[in-house]
């Protein structure tokens, strides 16, 4: 559920008329993952115009892998645009959770074809059995115990928990629930340094502990603050990961999602911009039924990431706690 | 051939594309005029985009959308009334189409939803959206190209067939791209057949025909171009292409030697040779004629493209041809200065001065010229290089050098036997006991000639042997041995100045080894050495018999220089069997050193009986084409090889001479064939042939 004013606010800043979501934190590039986000977000709003013009610029420009998954970078200075033809598989996992849930509701066969084969696709290309456990590869080169010393190296915030059961339908011979146990599993044990919270970029090696993975900044930060969202999403409000989050944020930050260093467990920045303490108040709402905060009530869009990460939850809180909108 | 039949064409090729006869199912149309005029009902054409297009004044796409109903519906003429105001007034459509002319394709689907949400069951006109679909496929596809997602181009190029038309000229070609991509040069030439068949724009045919000629030869090329037209003056349309087209084919048979091309292609391209000023066509005239076994002649074609700045490959031609031409010592500057400019010259330079230096007797060469080889061969590591340095020093007297060189060569490639052998004998030379001892127990049961160098035994048997097999091998008589690079540390001493090769193969053969000389062979009616004192075989005075058991002696005894002043006073003094006798074990002396020219020439001294000048001819022939090989002669050494095998099979080990030999050659067609024979019959060393071809191959293609 997100209003039309919300929407209409998103849409003329982030997406363009070809349908490209940009994502203009970061040079104007956009990604896998934007687009997923940009048709997730437009079926929420029932806006089937805007869900054509994204997913038509997905097909055409992301959707051009052999096997049948989407390029995860697209750049508007570059020619060719795909930049980097890997995989960001969270991304993948959007997009085909977007087109399953509009399929059905909307009632389009080819929506739910579509999801169908990328849903297949990610089976094959990146759940994988790596260090003992059933994963979510980031990407389908580069992250395997195969191609890296310390692999498999995973990222716990691209498990979109609530996508899982829906793809289930769509490709019943992929153990997502599988997957959704390994997630949990790897968020209990992911809680690292003094602050025991989990890195963005995690190594999970079948013969060692979990460590923040090698070329990685060792922070909590941008990737993995979308975590306790995801968990609610999907109806999950009783993970330790969660509690200790939210003690982070509304005891240790003043109500801010931080950065924080996994070493030192110190915070590095503190994020005041609404999309982010949206994120804080949505945990707080869900676990303490503490009301969203006034300014929070609507869209202020400010950039691409904290504006998505804003109408997830808000459409959230809408749905299953509207007594925190009171 | 209308649009459907190239795609089934290519549908039937696409492997990567399961199910892909369902396509067919329901064609808008059969194949060719003839079939359709039969039974096939006049289909609904939808002219609303002829129609948008006529009202629009767009010229160009009214006319490809005309060639594409066309192609469509071969019975279809055009409205007579396509200029009357539209019949179509609802101006969502009208708007639509005029999207679709600006190639906005995701305003038109939200266009369409829009109009849906506001009108349930509207439904935009089938034509349009069929074009939308193949716009989108196209712009997909053309995505899918530039990310080499080659089986991805062809996925969606059979999803949606409509696209592939002449209007869609950078999606055929980018087609026929995916399939040269996926190994599927023939359906390639069947998307360049329909557009030169089929696709009016000259520009355009020109372009096809260009790449055509960059990824097919051969029949196929030769089709393709048949399909060419003539242009309004009468000339051929693709008549400029001409010389680019005789570049490739001599340029492909430069390559591939299984090719051939005619003496016209030769005369021609030499003509635009001589008469241009770039070293292009001269470099491929230089590979030719270098392949094609004319060296001397190459020699002069790289000489050109090298004066005219060809660079790197032509240095390289230029260094092989010399030395293909027996001017090996001409081409160590020129290979030398270029040493550095890539793998291939850094090669050619190694091979060229391991060739110079192996070869015995030992050319007269400039100490510095050996000198700076020396650091090159310990800065690669090259094993070829150590062991042709140890044999120069070997041959010129300087053994503890050759040991040196020897002893790093093993270091660097511990299974090439034939550095062993020269670190055995250099060993032997410098009773160095313990080394020969070590290395005579390495090769325990894998080298007869070095365990000969330790047990009298097996010198005895090699002895026996001898004339029914290969003689004993020569210490620089190396089978091929592609060059390994293991590490190890450099030698410090560099070969001294030549020394003539009759004073240390004096030297040699005549000192030490006699300390451990085995006991005179029984084999074959021959006498102890003993049987006719030095004194008396000086003055000459000695039967002739005598003389041939005191040459067999000293053959035994490994000193072949002696033995063939031994055999000559038999073949001079003695007449029938013992001058034969005397001319067959000169012969085999004088290969055991090496000098196969002149152990055939011995062989003719007199006439040999039938069965014996069989095997012998077959020893010969075996040993100059080993020769030729380690001269990096490749051209004769296969010669020989073909002349031996029509008087006796081609052992395995000479099969794999002729493979390396046409591998120099760079004919890798031939020493594929070869090397994948041997490997398949379980020849394990086959196996760094073919890997050899690969990396070879795959670095020419870059």
């Amino acid at each position: 559920m997100i209003s039309p004013e919300d929407w209409s606010a998103y849409g003329s800043r982030f997406i363009d008329p070809s349908g490209r979501v940009i994502d203009d934190a970061n040079g104007n590039i956009s990604h896998s993952e934007g687009q997923g986000y940009g048709m997730l977000l437009a079926f929420l709003a029932g806006d089937k115009a805007s869900f054509e013009r994204i997913w038509t610029f997905t097909r055409t420009e992301l959707l051009i892998r052999d096997d049948g998954l989407a390029a995860w970078r697209w750049d508007p200075k570059a020619d060719p645009h795909v930049t980097d033809i890997n995989v960001a598989s969270d991304g993948d996992i959007l997009i085909a959770y977007a087109l399953a849930l509009a399929g059905r509701a909307w009632k389009v066969p080819d929506y739910e074809e579509s999801a169908t084969r990328i849903a297949k696709a990610l089976g094959q290309q990146a759940i994988r059995r790596e260090g003992g456990r059933l994963v979510l590869l980031p990407g389908v080169t580069g992250f395997s115990a195969e191609e890296r010393p310390d692999g498999p190296v995973l990222n716990l915030s691209y498990w979109i928990f609530e996508a899982f059961p829906v793809l289930a339908r769509l490709a019943p011979e992929v153990d997502w629930e599988g997957l959704a146990a390994s997630g949990k599993e790897l968020l209990s044990l992911a809680r690292l340094g003094p602050a025991k919270l989990p890195p963005d970029w995690i190594s999970a090696p079948s013969n060692g502990p979990l460590v923040p993975a090698e070329g990685f900044e060792p922070v909590f930060g941008y990737n993995s603050l979308r975590i306790v969202l995801y968990l609610l999403r999907a109806g999950i409000t009783d993970t330790d990961v969660q509690k200790v989050v939210l003690d982070n944020w509304m005891v240790q930050n003043g109500g801010m999602p931080a950065i924080v260093n996994i070493p030192t467990g110190k915070a590095l920045a503190r994020l005041s911009e609404p999309g982010y303490r949206m994120l804080a108040a949505t945990l707080a709402c869900a676990i303490d039924g503490s009301a969203i905060p006034a300014d929070l009530r609507r869209l202020q869009p400010s950039q691409y990431y904290p504006s998505t990460l804003y109408l997830l939850s808000l459409s959230l809180v809408g749905e299953k706690y509207p007594t925190c909108l009171r | 051939m209308s649009s459907l039949r190239v795609i089934l064409l290519i549908l039937i090729g696409a492997a990567a594309v399961p199910a892909i006869g369902q396509q067919f199912t329901s064609p808008p149309s059969s194949e060719g005029t003839s079939a359709a005029t039969g039974t096939a009902p006049t289909p609904q054409v939808d002219e609303s985009a002829l129609r948008f297009f006529a009202a629009q004044g767009d010229n160009a796409r009214l006319e490809a959308e005309m060639a594409r109903l066309r192609a469509l519906y071969p019975n279809w003429q055009p409205p007579k009334d396509l200029f009357s105001p539209t019949l179509d007034q609802d101006p969502d459509i009208a708007r639509m189409w005029e999207l679709f002319a600006q190639g906005k394709f995701s305003d038109i689907r939200a266009a369409i939803a829009q109009r849906q949400e506001a009108e349930s069951g509207w439904q935009p006109p089938a034509d349009l959206l069929t074009r939308l679909d193949e716009g989108e496929a196209a712009r997909r596809l053309v995505n899918a190209a530039e990310a080499k997602q080659w089986a991805s181009v062809l996925r969606i190029a059979t999803e949606t067939p409509g696209m592939l038309v002449c209007g869609n000229m950078d999606v055929l070609w980018r087609v026929a791209e995916a399939f040269v991509r996926t190994e599927a040069a023939a359906r390639a030439k069947d998307v360049y057949a329909y557009i030169l068949s089929t696709c009016p724009d000259p520009q355009e045919r020109l372009a096809t025909a260009q790449k055509a000629m960059q990824t097919l030869d051969g029949p196929e090329l030769d089709a393709l171009l048949a399909l060419q037209r003539a242009k309004p003056d009468g000339t051929p349309e693709f008549a400029s292409l001409d010389s680019d087209f005789l570049r490739t084919r001599v340029g492909r048979a430069a390559e591939d030697t299984t090719l051939t091309v005619s003496a016209e292609d030769i005369g021609a391209l030499e003509q635009l040779a001589r008469n241009g000023s770039t070293p292009d066509d001269a470099l491929v005239l230089g590979w030719y004629t270098f392949r094609q076994g004319d060296a001397a002649k190459a020699v002069d074609w790289f000489k050109l493209a090298l004066d005219r700045k060809g660079g790197a490959s032509a240095a390289e031609g230029y260094v092989l041809a010399l030395e293909g031409s027996g001017r090996a010592l001409e081409a160590e500057p020129i290979a030398y200065q270029w040493r550095d400019a890539g793998a291939d010259n850094r090669t050619a330079y190694i091979d060229l001065m391991a060739g110079l230096l192996s070869t015995s007797p030992p050319p007269r060469l400039d100490q510095s010229i050996v000198a700076r080889f020396a650091p090159v061969v310990s800065q690669d590591k090259a094993a070829v290089g150590a062991q042709a340095l140890g044999w120069y020093a070997y041959n010129t007297g300087q053994i503890p050098t050759a040991a040196s060189w020897f002893r790093t060569a093993v270091q660097w490639a511990p299974e090439d036997e034939v550095s062993a052998y020269g670190l055995a004998l250099s060993s032997m030379r410098l009773k160095d006991s313990a080394t020969l001892d070590a290395i005579a127990a390495t090769w325990a049961g894998k080298s007869e000639r070095i365990l000969a160098l330790v047990s009298p035994a097996t010198r005895r048997e090699l002895a026996a042997r001898a004339p029914a097999s290969s003689p004993l091998p020569l210490p620089a008589a190396s089978a091929p041995t592609p060059a390994s690079r293991p590490a190890a540390t450099a030698p410090s001493s560099a070969p001294a100045a030549p020394v003539p090769l009759n004073v240390a193969a004096n030297d040699r053969l005549g000192g030490e080894t006699t300390s451990r000389a085995p006991a005179p062979s029984a084999g074959r009616g021959r006498h102890a050495c003993s049987g006719a004192s030095d004194a008396a075989f000086r003055a000459g005075r000695i039967s002739p018999e005598a003389a041939v058991a005191r040459g067999w002696c000293l053959l035994d005894l490994d000193r072949p220089r002696e033995a063939i002043n031994a055999f000559d006073l038999g073949i001079g003094n003695g007449a029938g069997r013992t001058a034969e006798d005397a001319a067959y074990g000169k012969s085999l002396a004088y290969l055991r050193l090496g000098l196969t020219n002149q152990a055939q020439l011995a062989a003719v001294e007199t006439a040999q009986p039938p069965a014996r000048a069989v095997e012998l001819s077959v020893d010969l022939l075996t040993q100059r084409a080993i020769a030729a090989y380690r001269d990096a002669r490749y051209v004769e050494a296969i010669l020989a090889l073909d002349e031996r095998n029509r008087l006796a099979p081609e052992e395995q080990d000479l099969m794999m001479i002729r493979a390396w030999s046409y591998f120099k050659l760079r004919d890798f067609a031939s020493a594929g064939r070869i090397f994948k024979a041997l490997r398949a019959a379980g020849y394990a060393e086959a196996g760094a042939g073919i890997n050899a071809i690969m990396a070879v191959t795959r670095q020419w293609r870059s």
